[in-house]
């Protein structure tokens, strides 16, 4: 049963991962043997300087997920590929950074450091970032999109994937955009832009005012956008979006996504991948699939 | 390597006085590995409502692995209806515990707020046989909520109460029991769990009085293992996570709000 898959020149010996910001520094917690499995591991986004994140509330759970405003709480790059980065190389699970810069200078100088880097797999660009004039991000906006990806993808030496955002009216657009930029694989769906408030102090719930919304609650529509986007581009596609099961992942491969990606179901069952992994490979034999290509795309109309 | 995640039978889930109840696990590989101020987090139900699991002080360790709880909110009212036979899928031990007092103490203050007094008495399970004064202060709403404070005196603790109502021990908070600790730092060694403003009262207290201690803190939590970085609270040295730098914390380094 062959479940590899490429994207770019990287290949995954399986298509289950997790979503940036969802595995941390777990990994101390796992029987590692068991995460050996996974076909690859996203740790959280790194940024060129250290964040130390939102103020407190960060989280707050809703009908069938969450709304997080963690603010990308993180070391910095730097301190990420000093202390943080081997133990993830040790895993022996390919490696895919997420990276976020505020200004294209910083998503470059980013580059310069993982390319110095060996072993990575594959770059995540959190295209979730401010854009040039700071009106709209730059996964909001096509042109926007098409440029950074582009200067990065020239200067990368790992294969790129954009992570695009839901918060917009067609993200196929973006997806062709980031494809023609040459990039060569898409993540889809970061999280929507949503807010709770304590109707007893009238005041916000979280910390930073609005955050964004993740699990199960969000699957249908990701999975539509996922389907939509694939309709339009040839390169893969990593879907997550409250994926928790195997059946979850098996709608997203055949709606066109390559890869799936666990995320915040992760807090409630950090087996989940492990399961969804399962669950793919006795689908596969229970239906003689000897290919996940096979699968992937495979929707009957 | 102990496996993390398990499902575990209940044994009892005992209702004590309106809405505070003692459930009870068969959980052996909790009960050998867990320390005072560490706790599990619990599934209540295989659905999404509610989506989070929910942490809880583990209360006492001997032939059971107990928690005590208030159901208050969504996941507490289902945890509160689970019967005996029951399984819970539980990951645990999870976060620090409390540190043993340092050299030179003699008396132990344990200053608990409402449900706050849970990681307490497992911690007078260890402590007892050590030789300390044991003090356990404790804020409750109504003397119908003091209940489990016999089982703070079969350790060995002078136990003050404070009520709201005055039904029992002195009416008022808690910080009007203060007067009972012992002012001496080099001997008196404090730990504090329960609502931020009453853990705020026993920080001040200390740092007027050299006091030295250590501070159980809670918060709305995801994964509870140091992945989602949702529980951070503000510290002396930036934000840290409830669930894997605590839950327990030097006493001056929290701010509480």
């Amino acid at each position: 049963m062959n479940l590899s898959v490429k994207i770019g020149k990287a290949i995954f010996p399986n298509p289950v991962t997790v979503a940036s910001g969802t595995f941390g520094h777990a990994e101390k917690y796992f029987n590692l043997e068991e995460v050996k499995k996974l076909g690859a591991i996203v740790p959280k986004t790194v940024t060129l300087m250290a964040q130390e994140g939102n103020p407190p509330p960060r989280i707050v759970e809703t009908a069938s997920g969450m709304i997080n405003a963690i603010g990308i709480e993180n070391p910095g790059a730097d301190a990420f590929i000093a202390q943080k980065y081997p133990m993830f190389k040790k895993i022996g699970v390919p490696l895919i950074i997420s990276i976020l810069g505020h200004s294209d200078e910083q998503f470059m100088t980013l580059i310069e450091k993982f390319n110095a880097v060996d072993g990575i797999a594959a770059i995540e660009l959190n295209l979730s970032c401010p854009n040039l004039n700071h009106k709209v991000l730059v996964a909001q906006d096509p042109a926007s999109t098409h440029r950074l990806v582009g200067k990065i993808k020239r200067a990368s030496r790992y294969p790129i994937l954009a992570k695009l955002s839901p918060n917009v009216t067609d993200i196929s657009e973006i997806a062709v955009a980031a494809e023609n930029a040459g990039a060569d694989g898409l993540s889809l769906i970061n999280t929507f832009t949503a807010m709770a408030i304590n109707t007893k102090t009238r005041r916000p719930v979280l910390g930073n005012l609005t955050g964004g919304l993740s699990g199960p609650a969000i699957r249908p529509i990701a999975l539509h956008m996922v389907y939509k986007t694939a309709q339009r581009v040839k390169i893969p596609i990593v879907a997550m979006g409250g994926i928790m099961t195997t059946n979850d992942a098996l709608e997203f491969l055949i709606a066109g996504a390559s890869m799936v990606a666990v995320g915040t179901f992760n807090f409630v069952n950090p087996r989940a991948p492990l399961e969804v992994l399962e669950g793919l490979q006795a689908y596969m034999k229970d239906n003689q699939i000897n290919d996940i290509k096979e699968l992937i795309g495979s929707l009957k109309k | 390597m102990e496996k993390i995640q398990n499902k575990f039978r209940v044994v009892a889930n005992k209702k004590l006085c309106p809405r505070f109840y003692r459930l009870s696990l068969d959980a052996k590989p909790l009960v050998k590995s867990i320390k005072p101020g560490q706790f599990i987090h619990i599934r209540v139900k295989d659905s999404l409502e509610p989506f989070f699991r929910r942490p809880f002080s583990v209360f006492r360790a001997q032939k059971y692995a107990d928690i005590f709880y208030e159901a208050i909110g969504p996941g507490t009212k289902i945890l509160a209806d689970k019967k005996k036979g029951d399984e819970l899928d539980i990951l645990g031990p999870l976060g620090n515990s409390f540190s043993l007092p340092p050299k030179g103490t003699k008396t132990v203050v344990m200053v608990a707020g409402g449900i706050g007094v849970a990681p307490f008495l497992i911690f007078s399970d260890l402590l007892k046989s050590k030789g300390y004064n044991l003090m356990l202060l404790y804020g409750a709403r109504t003397k119908g909520h003091t209940f489990n404070m016999k089982d703070f005196k079969a350790n060995g603790c002078q136990v003050f109460v404070a009520t709201d109502d005055g039904s029992v021990g002195t009416k008022g908070r808690v910080s009007n029991l203060f007067s009972k600790i012992p002012p001496d730092h080099k001997t008196t060694f404090l730990y504090t769990c329960g609502p931020n403003p009453m853990m705020a009262a026993v920080q001040a207290f200390a740092k007027e009085n050299n006091l030295r201690g250590q501070a159980s803190c809670e918060e709305v939590m995801a994964c509870a293992l140091g992945a989602c970085l949702g529980c951070s609270i503000e510290t002396t040295s930036g934000y840290k996570t409830v669930c894997y730098d605590g839950p327990v914390f030097d006493l001056q380094e929290v701010k509480f709000h």
